[in-house]
């Protein structure tokens, strides 16, 4: 059965920007306190709470034990977290919808926060790159020089190019699309700072074939929204997002022997169930946000959902399509590779500032139908970043 | 079975994250020890796995007792690669630019390692390249690497 338009974002709460001095569980309560504030509820109001975390999601466990409702005092029935890497916000929203569905819940808090950033800043000195504090313990690839995601993700892109072509230039024109709309957003980190072309190839060459700017930030910071009824969300103080539909794929069984997701992501069954369940097509969607670890992700989920054809995303991206004036706008807030990396809540966030009407400078016009998707979730080496979700949302 | 040409012994003190070994790993790295290269194979149907995996093709006995740890050609193509030019772990400072592949083998199974022993440039997808053993006889391991396939 259907849960289109029957459940809907009533609150946002964001903490941007490096937080060297506060803990995560502090992010994560004021993440909170901001998304109550914003839905006009009271904290007496939050009856469910979800914690999303960015994990494996196998065989690790959640990092604290201190949560946000103890905090905030919130006097919630229930409280748990979801754990998962890159698909937080669409798994945390499947979560709070069967509990709201059910009765159990009237408002249900979600919250997702990384200090990924301040955590970075603190192992540098010890001549590490990058989220040392990451590091999965039981990973293959460790001994042999696989210590951060793109020394996997990387392949992807790899493989792409060799199938189809793609060069470094055509996803340099991603990385640059981000930037361009990073710059119309104020809360990003990399606003003011414009970026061309011959700016990302002459960027150090990382993990080649990525540039240093084919690789998302690292960043701190939280996200919390606040999940309801859509009778109950219209009597609050903010328009109603509405979630239209949902879909979710992994790739975790294709890959062994079809090595799928080294060209493709598992696009399919979540596009399926989502815009099946939203009765939409995909030119509906006037906004789309697409998980953007690296510049790679941007252009398998473009081909995938099939705004251009299968290989042919090289030359989609650098005609222009996805940047501001495009024909299909595309992490609209700069993503993860200019304007912070929340996993997906950076762009469920943005896509809920684009439905509102929120959105400033980079208001994309008339916008009804948005999109976001979430990605990643390595299980085990080699590179089985299989999970993808797609959540739609609308006015 | 394993000639000298295919190993490699390092004695220089070890400074990079050590493998993980544990119970559902260890026969492959004991056979790694003595340079024989294994993976998962089905008694019953004959497919290969790496790593351990209940075979899909049919039911399968309490706990994958169908599929025993075989050793195999150490053979395959570069599916996908990169090059690594930054040391991410202060161990890898002396082996950049250091090229890390996903290795399609000739079993089927895919399995990710460095390239050694090539210039980085010369690498490409559809290499054909084969197994060499990286022994750490003071840490007490060997790592499977591959190199471009002789003739």
């Amino acid at each position: 059965m259907s849960s289109s338009r029957k459940y809907a974002v009533a609150g946002l709460g964001v903490v941007a920007g490096p937080q060297p001095n506060h803990t995560r569980r502090q992010i994560a309560a004021e993440a909170v306190r901001r998304a109550i504030l914003d839905a006009g509820l009271d904290r007496e109001d939050i009856d469910g709470a979800i914690e999303v975390v960015r994990g494996a999601g196998a065989g690790e466990r959640s990092a604290y034990a201190d949560p946000f409702p103890r905090i905030l005092a919130l006097p919630v029935n229930f409280f748990f977290s979801v754990e998962r890497g890159g698909a937080l916000a669409g798994l945390g929203i499947s979560a709070a919808m069967s509990f709201l569905d059910r009765g159990i819940a009237k408002y249900v808090a979600l919250c997702g926060v990384v200090d990924d950033w301040t955590r970075a800043q603190e192992t540098k000195a010890k001549g590490f790159r990058g989220m040392v504090h990451l590091e999965k313990e039981g990973a293959w690839g460790r001994a042999l020089g696989d210590i951060r995601a793109f020394s996997h993700h990387s392949w992807m892109a790899s493989r792409h190019m060799a199938e189809y072509g793609t060069t470094s230039r055509q996803l340099g024109a991603i990385a640059v699309a981000a930037r361009a709309w990073a710059c119309k957003n104020p809360e990003a980190k990399m606003y003011g700072r414009s970026m061309t072309l011959e700016d990302h190839q002459t960027s150090p060459l990382v993990v080649e074939p990525y540039h240093l700017l084919d690789i998302c930030l690292i960043s701190d910071g939280g996200i919390a929204f606040i999940l309801t009824t859509a009778e109950r969300a219209r009597d609050l103080r903010k328009p109603p997002v509405y979630v239209l539909g949902q879909g979710f794929g992994e790739i975790e069984r294709a890959l062994w022997w079809e090595k799928k997701n080294y060209t493709h992501m598992a696009v399919k069954t979540a596009k399926e169930q989502a815009f099946g369940e939203a009765g939409l097509e995909l030119n509906d969607v006037k906004c789309a946000q697409l998980y953007d670890c690296f510049t790679g992700e941007v252009l398998f989920q473009l081909e995938d959902y099939g705004w251009c054809n299968k290989g042919e995303g090289g030359p989609f991206v650098a005609s222009g399509a996805i940047g501001p004036g495009g024909s299909i706008p595309v992490n609209t807030g700069g993503g993860l590779l200019s304007c912070y990396h929340l996993a997906d809540l950076t762009g469920f966030a943005e896509a809920v500032r684009q439905l509102r009407g929120e959105a400033g400078e980079r208001q994309v016009v008339a916008c009804d139908i948005a999109m976001s998707t979430g990605h990643g979730g390595e299980m085990l080496s080699p590179g089985m970043c299989s999970i993808h979700s797609c959540t739609i949302l609308g006015r | 079975m394993a000639g000298s040409d295919n190993v490699r012994i390092i004695t220089a003190p070890y400074e990079k994250p050590l493998p993980n070994i544990d119970l559902d790993n260890e026969p492959f790295w004991d056979g790694l020890r003595e340079h024989k290269f294994l993976l998962f194979k089905c008694k019953m149907c004959g497919a290969y796995y790496w790593p351990k995996a209940y075979c899909r093709f049919h039911e399968n006995e309490s706990f994958m007792g169908n599929l025993e740890w075989s050793e195999a050609s150490g053979k395959g193509k570069v599916f996908a690669f990169n090059i690594h030019h930054w040391a991410l772990h202060p161990g890898f400072k002396s082996d950049v630019p250091y090229v890390y592949a996903l290795i399609q083998l000739d079993e089927g199974p895919l399995i990710s390692s460095n390239v050694i022993d090539v210039d980085p440039k010369e690498v490409k997808v559809g290499m054909v390249v084969e197994i060499v053993f990286e022994d750490h006889p003071q840490e007490g391991f060997t790592l499977p690497k591959f190199t471009p396939a002789k003739g």
